[in-house]
């Protein structure tokens, strides 16, 4: 019978994100067993368990069955609905944790998704709101995601432990992607930055900014670091502070980097100067694996391309993060798409390191939810 | 008599000669040209209502965008699948005649008996799949859906039937094909004042089914029982060149007319349990789509499955290589319909299927059920003969043990035994790949012997040096013998163990070294450190270092006739090499040897090796054997066999001379090879990018590592500490891509690795400001400012004049000079005009234009893309693409498709895309045909045909309020669309399906498929009086409207206190006290969840429209005679008019 695809099988709670993100939009049901089966905790965390809320939540139909000890995760996905939607997210993990995955979905829901999620919008771990703002939103553009509705405000700060912050994420629908071609990171041109200081002193986020320039300014002068310091509700539960910073090159390609404090009562105070610095040299170690996807969107670009129509589309990416590799394993399980990898050294040029070429067919996929009037 | 047969000359009164007389006679009259009509009389001309030029033009706009159609990307391949003709019609009507004749037209062959679809060759560019389609309304669906064209034969004799018509309009809600009408029987009409009438009733008629103008061919008669040869051919012209349009359900979703079908079955299976599940493998043309492993398709009549394994075969009906000539020669008219049993000798993946003739009947499945106990007779060693030639690997990288290793380590084996397996190489190929025993002992022989004869061709030399050699040493020792012997079985199981790996090993990674075999061809041995190529170099350099070891110094030239012979032994293992294999069983066999050899006595052996390979040395030096040989000699002797060998050995075999000769790494002081190497590095990157992403999957592999668990007393287990693979299966799940190894941005030349990458840093040629600027210097530099007058040079007056004689001095002086000068014009030229163009034309180009433009790059991209690519690498990256011939395997099918196989009927397989393959609740707009006579009622089971797929549903019919509310319906409108909701199968937005009651019934309704998931709601009338219980239950519903029969709307207010349930309310009117109040209330309906494939090909031959499924309630009643209850009070009663009986007056 139809009913019965062919579920895959997976074990451990690692990638459990891009498992169900392409379980639900394949249409194939997967079964994740052994999470964390031999530690002390086993089971699903609650992020993850409020990640899983989360796609209940914005899907219809949805089979969700998880045993007893949580070691065990059933899903059977459903048609993605979307809607206006509200989520706590936990706050063990960042609100990028939970947004990254609504990028992938987002775009193939039936009603346009409108939705507020809230917790940690800034922590050490998941790629933090302002980068994800930055970088994945124009990403998204380039495979014809755009319009008025597009965007994502992040309305409070909240930094961990406390959380607090608040962001809403509206996206359009679509019912086929544009294929990209995009091999020419081209130059940076400028390079825009964000440091946040909540429930701490002002001056910490001036004194970020100084500190970053000092190392930015030997490459390019047009550096602007915006600083934003929120007070009142609007500045979570937490004190914290920490530094975004985005590059930009000629042909649109976004490059990022981010740093952010240490949460209240967890490890040594951080210099906001050392933060800064430090920031700006990973947003250099960035640009050196260059590409026209940053690190952490890499996948996302990926599955973009994959989920296009029947069109060759190119990439070129810096050197592929693990993240990414299993990515690749898991399209090629989900969708038996194998990305054509072709390795492209750096050459004379002064441009960082080696860059990988990722050319793929679509495999023609639109959007069923969608409704005809 | 002549005179009268002599025509009279008529005039011209058209065409350009009369044109040209009527000129000159207008001239010859003073009265100049008509062209000048316009000249000569301008007002006639002239504009005389502006609102009506607007409209004019307005109008002619309109009809120019008519004619735009969305542009799409021409995914069309280069080589197309042959197009499938459908010849449809009523019975008797000549639809096999038809068929027999166009076969007969194309390929001059005459089919007895066609069966299933035949496909020929019709042209240089063009083939044709031709298929019957009879009257069973389950054929007509399934064909109508992979239809290119239709042949629609018509009884002119009889008229249109209607079957014709229901075909049409099956075509119409699957996409259009395109329709052919041909009328037969034509000369059965006597008068043929009849027959002209006749024809232009049926054409007019075909015409407003079709299209107005639609082509109808006209087939006026029978001769010797065929159609006249010129019609015919006429005919097959008209197919020729036909051009189509794309279809969307067919362009975005594979799909295969499978025009032959084998069971794999194993035969024990089925013998146990005749009812087995079966595993069959289709052949067929793939069109449509890409197609990929592992996907899922649909068998309408069977049902869904998941490919279990694709793959692509040789054309078995190829178009014609070369397009030089006009016409086809008759050798590629190729005609191909192994269901017919046309198709001659059929090479397949593990078997060759030889066409005996007529008797080769396809349903009683002699090919492989023949092979499998041919197979089985043939096997003659025992499990224990092949125990002892299978090998395992403890370690990845160590050589697999073999039943003789284990021998050695105190297990009792005869070794005589072994040897003897060891000869025997097949053997051991299947016990090894357990997946091969399959495959027939036939094949199994003919693959050795082509394995064979690939050796011959690839060392044909080597072998015959050792024919000879083994011919000479017969009196020799026996153990130098065994070595000799074994050599030669190294070769041929090296060779023969090549298709096996072929099939375990990733395809994808020989395909990648084959890529870069041109490159191995000059590069050195050292380039694949990955490949197992390498490793038997490797090896055998370990074997002859290992000789040498035991050597007694003084015979250093034997150690060299060591390396010779190491030498030859990879050459022997080259063919393996160059398909890039990992052979792990080379390197072992090498160090087999090896260890075998240094097992001899080191004199013995040496003495014996020198001189066999001194005969072989000999051999093309045409040097005698027993000359005593010098280094001189040696080196000689060397470059002859370099010569015997390619060029990439050349190398491999220089680096090992050079290694052993000096010892030390001087070779690696040569720059060329080091950039060889850097240039090999990044060579191999790639393919081990790619190995490293899809080479090792990590699918769940619990079973596995359950097993090597350790048990402890059969109760407890050891609970291993996790392995790292797991402890990564646990770790944080992050996107983040951390800096494990940050660079020192305080340095210089840190800094400096990344200045490019900003606009501050150096810029390329063509995109260099500086550059681009001068260069528009040059162009633009001289320019006259219209409004003051000023004319502005690029450079100051003299000094130009004064380069400008320089220049012209120069010019005389150096030609170069002024052929760059040339270039620099005509360059300058250029960017004039495109700067002109961008000026001018910017206008032009429209939206429509830009866009139809980008598609057309895409479309050339996807083309150029993976062309250089062989097909075995570009089915990985984008599947299996239109036009191959694939055979598909399939498991798990009912039994009762191979049992009740009819070659008549079509076997499709569609392919679903993603979640097509899910069941949900489908929304969809219908309408009832116009020519069904009843309406339909919720919750009659009826079959829908939708996508690929048939099936028998429970719909649910409702209509749209005005407030989105859907309303369910009891019954359909009679003319008018409505919404239906059912439990099926997800199908994209837009498709356009058909319902009819049963299969052996008409159509009813036809329009687009919306989708969506809501609650359906019915209302449910209630009175006034009691309407409620309590003053709760008003509560809840407080606000809610109401209204009377008559239309006087109100709502209600409050409970009252008494009596109970009482409320008040408000009305828009005063209410007569007769008036009965309703209150509309809404309740959700469940759609039940019923889903049923028409399972039709399942059935026997014969029966197979006799496919039935759930019965409606009324059939269920007229069967059982089970009459309705009817409720008494709704009963009609006679009406007996009550006598009036006025009251008396007072």
């Amino acid at each position: 019978m139809a009913t019965q695809a062919h579920s895959l099988s997976y074990a451990g709670c690692n990638f459990l994100r891009q498992r169900l993100v392409l379980s639900t939009l394949s249409g194939r049901p997967v079964k994740i067993r052994k999470i964390r089966a031999r530690e002390d905790n086993p089971g699903l965390r609650d992020f993850e368990a409020s990640f899983i809320r989360l796609l209940d939540k914005i899907t219809n139909g949805s089979r969700i069955e998880i045993n007893q000890t949580g070691t065990t995760l059933y899903y059977q996905p459903g048609l993605l609905y979307g809607g206006s939607v509200e989520h706590d997210c936990s706050v063990l993990r960042g609100i990028g944790y939970y947004l990254e995955s609504l990028l992938c979905l987002a775009p193939f829901v039936k009603h346009p998704l409108k939705i507020v999620l809230r917790g940690v919008t800034n922590d050490q771990v998941d790629p933090s709101v302002d980068v994800l703002k930055a970088t994945a939103l124009p990403l998204l553009k380039q495979f014809g995601i755009d319009g008025e509705s597009f965007e994502l405000k992040i309305v409070r700060r909240g930094m961990p432990p406390g959380g607090g912050g608040e962001v809403v994420f509206s996206c359009p629908v679509r019912k086929v992607l544009k294929p990209i071609q995009l091999t020419d990171p081209g130059k940076i041109k400028r390079i825009r930055g964000m440091a946040y200081s909540v429930r701490v002193s002002p001056q910490m986020a001036n004194r970020i900014v100084d500190s970053a320039r000092s190392i930015l300014n030997k490459f390019i002068p047009d550096i602007y670091i915006y600083t934003d310091h929120m007070k009142g509700v609007n500045s979570g539960k937490s004190p914290g502070f920490g530094l975004s910073l985005v590059a930009e090159t000629t042909s649109g390609t976004f490059l990022s980097a981010e740093l952010a404090s240490n949460p209240q009562g967890q490890g040594a105070a951080v210099l906001p100067e050392d933060l800064g610095r430090n920031c700006a040299r990973l947003l250099l170690e960035e640009i050196y694996r260059g590409g026209c996807v940053d690190s952490t969107n890499q996948s996302l670009a990926l599955l973009l391309m994959t989920l296009g129509q029947q069109d060759v589309s190119k990439v070129l990416l810096g050197p592929l993060s693990p993240y990414t590799i299993e990515f690749l394993r898991h399209l090629k399980s989900f969708f038996q798409i194998m990305f054509k990898i072709e390795t492209k050294p750096c050459g004379e040029e002064l441009k960082g390191g080696d860059k990988v070429l990722m050319t793929c067919v679509g495999i023609g996929f639109s959007n069923l939810s969608k409704t005809l009037k | 008599m002549e005179a009268k047969d002599q025509k009279k000359h008529r005039k011209k009164n058209s065409g350009p000669k009369a044109a040209k007389k009527k000129k000159r006679h207008l001239q010859d009259l003073q009265l100049g040209d008509e062209e000048d009509a316009r000249k000569r009389n301008p007002k006639a001309f002239a504009v005389q209502s502006a609102v009506r030029m607007a409209r004019s033009f307005h109008r002619t706009q309109d009809l120019k965008t008519k004619k735009h159609h969305i542009p799409v990307v021409d995914r069309t391949p280069l080589e197309p699948p042959p197009i499938v003709v459908v010849v449809m019609g009523p019975p008797k009507v000549g639809k096999s005649t038809l068929i027999q004749c166009l076969i007969r037209n194309f390929t001059r062959q005459k089919l007895t008996e066609i069966r299933g679809p035949v496909t020929i060759v019709s042209g240089k560019k063009r083939r044709l799949t031709i298929i019957e389609c009879g009257c069973d309304i389950n054929m007509m669906i399934d064909l109508a859906k992979v239809a290119d064209l239709v042949l629609m034969l018509i009884d002119a004799s009889f008229g249109f039937e209607m079957e014709t018509f229901e075909f049409l309009n099956i075509c119409q809600v699957h996409g259009f094909p395109k329709i052919m009408g041909v009328l037969t029987h034509l000369d059965s009409f006597k008068h043929n004042k009849q027959l002209k009438k006749t024809k232009k009733r049926l054409k007019h008629r075909f015409w407003t089914e079709v299209y107005p103008g639609a082509k109808l061919f006209y087939l006026s008669g029978m001769v010797h029982g065929e159609y006249q040869n010129q019609e015919i051919h006429n005919l097959g012209r008209f197919i020729t060149v036909m051009k189509f349009r794309p279809l969307t359900w067919q362009t975005s979703h594979p799909y295969i007319l499978a025009d032959r079908m084998e069971d794999l079955t194993n035969p024990e299976d089925i013998r146990t349990n005749i009812k087995c599940d079966r595993k069959v493998s289709l052949y067929g043309y793939l069109r449509g789509a890409h197609l990929k492993n592992k996907s899922q398709i649909h068998m309408p009549g069977v049902g869904d499955f998941a490919v279990s394994d694709i793959s692509f075969l040789p054309d078995p009906c190829a178009l014609p290589e070369q397009q030089k000539k006009r016409c086809l020669n008759e050798k590629e008219k190729l005609v191909y319909a192994p269901l017919s049993g046309v198709g001659g000798v059929l090479y397949d993946k593990d078997a060759v299927y030889v066409d005996l003739g007529g008797s080769h009947g396809f349903q009683d499945e002699v090919g492989p059920t023949h092979e499998l106990v041919q197979s089985l007779i043939s096997t003659h060693s025992t499990i224990d003969a092949k125990m002892a030639s299978s090998r395992v690997t403890l370690f990845s990288d160590s050589k697999p043990l073999g039943s003789e290793d284990i021998d050695n380590q105190g297990l009792m084996m005869p070794k005589e035994e072994k040897q003897m397996d060891l000869n025997t190489g097949r053997m051991r190929r299947k016990a090894i790949f357990g997946d091969e025993d399959e495959s027939g002992d036939s094949d199994d022989e003919e693959e050795d012997e082509m394995s064979e004869d690939d050796g011959l061709e690839n060392g044909s030399s080597d072998e015959e040096a050792e024919e000879e050699e083994n011919a000479e040493m017969t009196d020799q020792y026996m153990a130098v013998k065994g070595i000799k012997r074994r050599k030669l079985e190294l070769e041929e199981d090296s060779e023969m163990d090549l298709p096996a790996f072929a099939d375990s090993d990733d395809d994808l990674e020989r395909s990648s070294a084959e890529e870069g075999e041109a490159e191995e061809a000059d590069e050195s041995s050292e380039e694949e450190d990955c490949t197992a190529g390498e490793k038997g170099i490797s090896g055998s350099k370990a074997a002859g270092e290992g000789s040498k070891a035991g050597l007694s110094p003084a015979n250093c030239q034997s150690d060299r006739v060591n390396l010779e012979k190491s030498l030859l032994m990879k050459k022997a293992a080259l063919p393996t090499f160059d398909s890039g294999h990992c052979t792990a069983e080379e390197v072992f066999a090498s160090e087999d040897e090896s260890e075998e050899s240094s097992s001899l006595s080191a004199e013995e052996e040496d003495s014996e090796n020198e001189e066999a390979i001194r005969k072989k040395l000999s051999k093309p030096s045409q040097v005698s054997s027993g000359q005593k040989l010098g280094p001189q000699n040696f080196i000689d002797e060397t470059s002859d066999i370099e010569n015997l060998l390619k060029e990439e050995e050349d190398y491999k075999e220089e680096n090992n001379d050079s290694k052993e000769t000096s010892g030390a790494l001087k070779w690696k002081e040569d720059l060329s090879r080091k950039a060889a190497e850097a240039f090999l590095r990044q060579q191999q990157a790639a393919p081990n990018l790619r190995k490293l992403i899809y080479g090792t999957v990590t699918e769940d592999n619990e079973e596995e590592d359950d097993d090597t668990r350790e048990e402890l007393g059969g109760l407890f287990r050891v609970n291993q500490p996790d392995r790292e693979c797991k402890h990564k299966a646990d770790s944080l799940d992050c996107s983040r891509f951390l800096v494990e190894a940050p660079h020192d941005w305080d340095l210089e030349e840190v800094m400096n690795s990344i200045r490019d990458c900003f606009v501050t840093g150096k810029w390329e040629e063509d995109k260099d400001a500086a550059k681009v600027l001068a260069e528009d210097e040059e162009l633009y530099g001289d320019f006259e400012d219209l409004e003051t007058g000023d004319v502005h040079k690029g450079k100051s007056g003299p000094n130009t004049q004064n380069e400008d004689i320089e220049k012209e001095v120069k010019e005389e002086i150096d030609p170069d000079e002024e052929e760059s000068a040339k270039k620099k014009h005509l360059d300058k030229k250029r960017k004039l005009k495109e700067m002109f163009d961008a000026e001018y034309d910017e206008g032009e180009s429209t939206y429509f234009d830009d866009l139809k433009g980008e598609m057309q790059k895409q479309a050339q991209l996807n083309r150029a893309e993976f062309e250089d690519q062989d097909d075995e690498a570009r089915v990985q990256y984008e599947g299996f693409r239109p036009g191959m011939y694939v055979r598909v395997e399939i498991e798990n099918v009912p039994c009762e498709f191979v049992q009740n196989f009819d070659p008549h009927y079509p076997i499709i397989l569609g392919g679903l895309g993603n979640s097509e393959g899910n069941v949900g609740y489908v929304q969809m707009r219908l309408k009832k045909h116009r020519w069904y006579k009843k309406i339909l009622k919720s919750r009659d089971p009826i079959i829908f045909s939708v996508g690929w797929r048939r099936f028998q549903t429970i719909p649910l019919y409702y209509i749209e309020d005005h407030n989105g509310r859907q309303r369910l319906l009891k019954y359909t409108p009679q003319h008018m669309h409505c919404g239906a909701a059912f439990w099926g199968p997800i199908t994209p937005q837009g498709t356009g399906f058909l319902a009819i009651q049963s299969v052996s019934g008409i159509m009813l309704k036809i329009t687009q498929l919306i989708q969506s998931k809501f609650p359906f709601a019915f209302n449910l009338p209630t009175s006034f009086s009691g309407m409620f219980n309590s003053a709760l239950e008003v509560a809840k519903f407080e606000g809610a409207v109401i209204r009377t029969v008559s239309g006087i709307r109100g709502q209600i207010k409050k409970a009252l206190r008494a009596p109970e349930g009482a409320f008040r309310a408000s009305f828009e009117d005063k209410l007569l006290m007769s008036d009965i109040v309703f209150m509309r209330t809404w309740y959700p309906v469940s759609i039940p969840a019923f889903y049923n494939p028409v399972t039709s090909l399942l059935k026997p031959v014969g029966e197979k429209d006799t496919w039935s499924g759930m019965r409606t309630t009324g059939q269920l009643r007229l069967a059982h005679g089970v009459r309705l209850k009817a409720n008494k009070d709704s009963l009609y009663k006679v009406l007996v008019a009550q006598s009036l009986t006025l009251s008396p007056k007072l």
